[in-house]
This record gives C-alpha cells, sequence and structure tokens, in this order.
C-alpha cells in the first residue's frame, strides 16, 4: 500500500492490493498519507495457502480491473 | 487537556475513553502543569522531535509524548525512560511498522539497564513481568499510548494484531545486574556500565521455561532450544532474533558454571533447530518430504547476538522465559542511552 502510494507522489500511476480483510488498514494508510479515499483493489483473503493454479486464476481475474485503474487516472 | 476551569476527572476519564484515545483502562486526565512537568522531568522543549516514522508520515514531538506519559500515569522522573524508548521505537533498524502493526501482534518489550533502574524502583525480581511496580507498568503503558495516540496504531485498522497479546498493555522491566553470571545487556550491546539505557524488542508471545532438575548448562539449555524450535515458530528461516529471560535457580546455575555470554549463545544457536522433513510434513516449508530432508537440519539462529540474554525475575523457582521476536531481518532490538538530567 506504501509504496504505490510513494509511486503516485512521484508521479508514477500505481495500484494497491489489498486482501478484504485489509482494507480498514489501507484506508488508514491513505489518510496518515494525506490521500483519504485513495483507490485500491481487494481481493479475497487469505492468499498464502493458494497454489499455484489458483494464484495464477486470482491474478488473471485482477488484470482487467489494474490495468482500467491505471489506465483511468481518475483518482 | 484542561483548562482554568477544571472539569470533574471522573468526566475527563470518559471523554477520553469515548475518544479513542485510551488502551481501555482509565487514564490520568494531562493538564498543561503535569505536561510541562513531564518535559522538564526528561530536560525535553516541547518541540523537540524526539524521531519520525518514516512509513507512517509521522514524526513524533516530546509534547506529544509527554501528554501520553502522564495519560499513562507516569511520574516526571520516568520520563528519560520514556523518551529513549519511543527513541528507540523511531530508529531505522527497529522499522516500527512491522512490529506495529503486524497480525504477528508484537510486545514491545522495554529492558531497562543501568543506574536510573535502581533510582526509579523498577522492578527486576519477584514477579518482574506482573503486575505491582508504578514505573514497569507506565513506561511501557505510555509507549503504547504514543503508538497508539502519536503513530495512529489503533487496533483493527494500522495495529492489525490477530490475537495481541496482555504485553500490549505494557510490558517493562529492568534487567536484575547483582549476581549476574555476564555483564548486564545494555554493556553486551556497547555501553559502559555507568550509562542507563533501555532496549526495545518486540515479541509476539512469551514462554515459560521449567526446569527443576538440571544442575548444568547443557540440559537446562536444551530446554530453551526446545522451546525456540517449536514448529509454529512464526519464521523457520533462520533470521530469527529471541530474548531469554534466564531467572531464578537457572541464572544461578549458568552463574556458577562458568559459561560465558557467548557459549551459552553457541551452545543455543548450535541445538536450535528442525528437521527439515519436520517441517515440511507440519507445511511450514512448502514441497515434498525427500529422503534426504530427514537428515537435514534447518538452524533458526544465524548470530550469537541474534540471542538477546537477560537476567531478571525472583530467586527461587525454577523458571526461566523465551519471548521469540518479530524477525531480525526487518526488525533488529534497539538499545537507546537514557539521557540523564543534570
Amino acid at each position: 500500500m506504501l509504496d504505490a502510494i510513494l509511486f503516485e507522489r512521484a508521479g508514477v500511476p500505481a495500484i494497491a492490493v489489498v486482501t478484504e480483510p485489509f482494507r480498514a488498514t489501507g484506508e488508514a494508510m491513505a489518510t496518515s498519507w494525506g490521500m483519504p479515499g485513495y483507490r485500491f483493489l481487494e481481493v479475497p483473503h487469505p492468499i498464502a495457502n493458494l497454489g499455484d493454479k489458483e494464484l495464477d486464476e486470482r491474478a488473471d481475474r485482477l488484470v482487467e480491473q489494474v490495468v482500467a485503474l491505471l489506465a483511468g487516472a481518475s483518482r | 487537556m484542561s483548562s482554568a476551569a477544571e472539569p470533574d476527572p471522573a468526566s475527563l476519564i470518559e471523554a477520553y475513553f469515548e475518544r479513542g484515545w485510551t488502551d481501555g483502562l482509565p487514564v490520568v486526565p494531562p493538564t498543561e502543569k503535569s505536561v510541562a512537568e513531564m518535559l522538564a522531568g526528561a530536560g525535553l522543549r516541547r518541540d523537540e522531535i524526539l524521531g519520525e516514522i518514516p512509513g507512517r508520515n509521522t514524526v513524533v514531538v516530546a509534547e506529544k509524548v509527554a501528554i501520553n506519559a502522564a495519560l499513562a500515569g507516569c511520574r516526571p522522573e520516568y520520563m528519560p525512560v520514556v523518551a529513549a524508548a519511543v527513541r528507540g521505537l523511531c530508529h531505522p533498524d527497529f522499522a516500527y511498522h512491522g512490529p506495529a502493526s503486524s497480525t504477528g501482534g508484537s510486545a514491545m518489550v522495554l529492558i531497562v539497564n543501568g543506574p536510573i533502574a535502581r533510582r526509579l524502583g523498577l522492578n527486576s525480581g519477584n514477579n518482574a513481568f506482573g503486575q505491582g511496580w508504578r514505573p514497569n507498568a507506565t513506561i511501557g503503558r505510555a509507549v503504547r499510548l504514543t503508538m497508539m495516540n502519536v503513530m495512529q496504531t489503533r487496533p483493527g485498522l494500522l495495529d492489525r494484531a490477530v490475537l495481541g497479546n496482555p504485553g500490549k498493555y505494557s510490558f517493562c522491566f529492568a534487567e536484575n545486574e547483582d549476581d549476574h553470571p555476564w555483564e548486564p545487556l545494555h554493556v553486551a550491546r556497547g555501553l559502559s556500565p555507568a550509562r542507563s539505557a533501555v532496549t526495545i524488542y518486540a515479541s509476539n508471545s512469551l514462554y515459560q521455561v521449567y526446569n527443576q532438575l538440571a544442575a548444568e548448562p547443557e540440559p537446562l539449555l536444551v530446554c530453551f532450544a526446545d522451546a525456540l524450535s517449536n514448529l509454529g515458530l512464526p519464521n523457520v528461516k533462520g533470521f530469527n532474533q529471541a530474548l531469554l529471560v534466564v531467572a531464578g535457580e537457572h541464572t544461578e546455575i549458568l552463574r556458577q558454571s562458568g559459561w560465558s555470554r557467548g557459549q551459552v549463545q553457541s551452545f543455543l544457536i548450535e541445538h536450535t533447530r528442525r528437521r527439515v522433513a519436520d517441517l515440511k510434513r507440519a507445511a511450514r516449508l512448502p514441497g515434498e518430504v525427500t529422503p534426504a530432508d530427514e537428515t537435514a537440519w534447518r538452524y533458526f539462529f544465524e548470530k550469537p547476538d541474534d540471542i538477546l540474554l537477560v537476567c531478571a525475575g525472583g530467586r527461587a523457582g525454577s523458571w526461566s522465559a523465551c519471548l521469540p521476536g518479530w524477525g531480525n531481518k526487518w526488525t533488529k532490538a534497539v538499545t537507546t542511552a537514557i539521557g540523564e538530567i543534570p
């Protein structure tokens, strides 16, 4: 999350991906950096115990949203 | 803060709780006077910067820490310890964001060394981790309240502890420097014995180690090594830091043995290990178990100084304690000299 915020501050479009239970933490981090409402993507939790196939499937489902957010520059 | 027309203390306590400025226990409402006394206790200016938390975009100013020390119930003479602990918290080696925010829910363990510990009456003896001593209870509490109120480290938000632990209220004790088998911790970490210091160390658990029959170091230390190599250890990749608090009769066994601090640390490095096969069967390492895994060992510590040895606790009893660390690849214990007030 912090990496994405720092990239954005440096003028580089970025997307943070956060698992769902960490939404409030992502929002709090964005607020502490003076970027309340900063948009990030949420994915289901957990991910650490997934196999390669399941991880690839999740990543595939995410790609379009990542591209849309990066291209949108609507933040 | 209260003004000239002092509100009722009981209603202030409720107001602080409702605003989320407490750890759940009642706080001592600060006043202009008590905050000024707290700053004077450490010889600090209001606007003096004690450190910053880069990952949090937060600069920590002395006045804010003094307010939280007052909230915690500290006496002004405790403030030099609180300020040094906060400086340690902000040190880059401590890498605040990890231990403060991780799901592991670390306590910030404060170990106080040197003359100030005795002067303040910090407990290093019986019940050193327990209740009953004001500096132990309030210095650690001041650090936690500073984390919550200055660094915005609030449960569920930037503090994501799954369970947390009771040491998150306060975990502060002094090392027992009398009858010590070795030099005190702050001396081992490069300071002179005449200095006072506080070491901050992040640990998510405390496990008491019992052994009443051991009369030599080896069987006793094997028990420590076993406690530090369980399959649920957070970090099995070999970049751990651990705190061992040697107490009571165990201290005497080590003192009489003549083993140096380095010998104890080396023994523990050698014996704190698991077979790769055990770790794979427990899904602590990925992959299928191979025949070679049955005889391949994974060691959990790399360097002697990764094992912090401290003496505290009562003289009678066969108990010591292991406190696994948050992992020294990211976070290292930090020892900060305590500024003495002339």
